[in-house]
């Protein structure tokens, strides 16, 4: 599956395209793991192509460059295919997944300084891939009113929205430490990001 | 526009980044290539050195030596040749069995293989210095595969 198709599968009560929801994700990697375990090659893959695309985003919210963000997915995958037995419950394989992705991702991010910032600049000449022409028009509109509510946000907030919107339930323990927050902070300060979102939601739509 | 839901406001910022930094193109794929390299390689079975001749110079700098593999019935003599930073592996699996030979580079995907000829021999070229193994696939499906452990060029 791709990207596109996941953003268009479902309704419109949100405004632009729905994307799936990262209980289904995670659902969807369970039953991949499960497989896998009993024996079936293709359940591995399954389990991968569930989760990659949200170990890439929350890897990236890290500040990573392109390259050095796959190797800590990959690393990811090698550590998930060695310690597979140390996963005692695969309802838990996601989260398993999404902290040593954060951990490794934080552990590079320090270390080398590998982290060459990713501005702003640099992604905004990105467009969307594989749109029909028809869509472009309309949705390139939308699409702006929606990056320039995120871009208004702060730095911290842009983040910190990233991971936890790829997450599901994200370790808050672990996410005050890569993002040098006290721990009892992270509830509040999501709240408080999500709230500047509406706001600025509410007055790119007016405008 | 209507008060949005937590839920909705998160879907919009997956939205966003889907669009704006989306996943690269192959990644997908690479991953599970990967992924299934590693996975292949619990279940490999390894083969025991029992071999290994002291370093012969050659001329220019360039070097050489051998190593003994066994597993089971199956004997592989490697020569190992560097030239540089580059290196060669002439390989000869005894007794002679159509296979697939892959060169595993350190922890990266399989980038360099050869098949058994049917005098049993192989040869891998300009294969990068550094950490290696070679993992043996007999073309017989009955026949599991099985690897060397890792040696340094």
């Amino acid at each position: 599956m791709t990207r596109t198709d996941s953003a268009r599968a479902s309704g419109d009560d949100a405004p632009g395209r729905s994307t799936t929801p990262p209980n289904q994700i995670w659902a969807r990697a369970t039953d991949g793991f499960n497989r896998w375990v009993a024996g079936d090659p293709a359940g591995l893959d399954e389990l991968v192509a569930a989760m990659t695309p949200v170990l890439w985003h929350v890897v990236r919210a890290y500040r990573l460059p392109e390259t050095t963000a796959e190797d800590v997915v990959q690393t990811t995958w090698l550590a998930l295919v060695n310690r597979r037995t140390s996963i005692l419950d695969p309802v838990a394989v996601g989260g398993w997944l999404t902290t040593t992705a954060r951990r490794e991702a934080w552990r590079v991010a320090k270390a080398g300084n590998a982290a060459t910032p990713v501005e702003d600049e640099e992604l905004a000449p990105r467009l969307p891939r594989q749109r029909s022409a028809e869509d472009a028009v309309v949705q390139r509109d939308e699409d702006r009113r929606l990056w320039a509510a995120v871009d208004e946000l702060p730095e911290r907030c842009r983040r910190l929205l990233r991971i936890v919107a790829f997450e599901n339930r994200p370790d808050y323990r672990q996410l005050a430490a890569d993002l040098e927050m006290p721990v009892g902070s992270i509830g509040p300060t999501r709240g408080r990001c999500l709230a500047k979102l509406r706001v600025a939601l509410m007055q790119a739509g007016e405008s | 526009m209507s008060e949005l839901s937590r839920d909705a406001l998160l879907g919009i910022v997956r939205q966003v980044w889907e669009e704006r930094d989306p996943v690269p193109d192959g990644l997908v794929a690479r991953m599970q290539a990967t992924a299934a390299i590693a996975a292949s390689d619990l279940d490999t079975e390894l083969m025991a050195l029992v071999e290994r001749s002291t370093e012969l110079v050659g001329a220019r700098g360039s070097s050489a030596y051998t190593l003994r593999f066994v597993h089971g019935g199956t004997d592989l003599l490697l020569r190992i040749a560097v030239d540089g930073n580059r290196s060669r592996v002439d390989g000869w699996v005894v007794p002679p069995e159509p296979m697939t030979i892959r060169a595993l580079p350190g922890e990266e995907p399989a980038i360099h293989d050869a098949v058994v000829s049917e005098s049993g021999r192989f040869e891998l070229t300009d294969l990068p210095v550094g950490l290696m193994r070679l993992r043996l696939e007999p073309h017989d499906s009955a026949r599991p595969a099985f690897a060397t452990p890792t040696f340094e060029i």
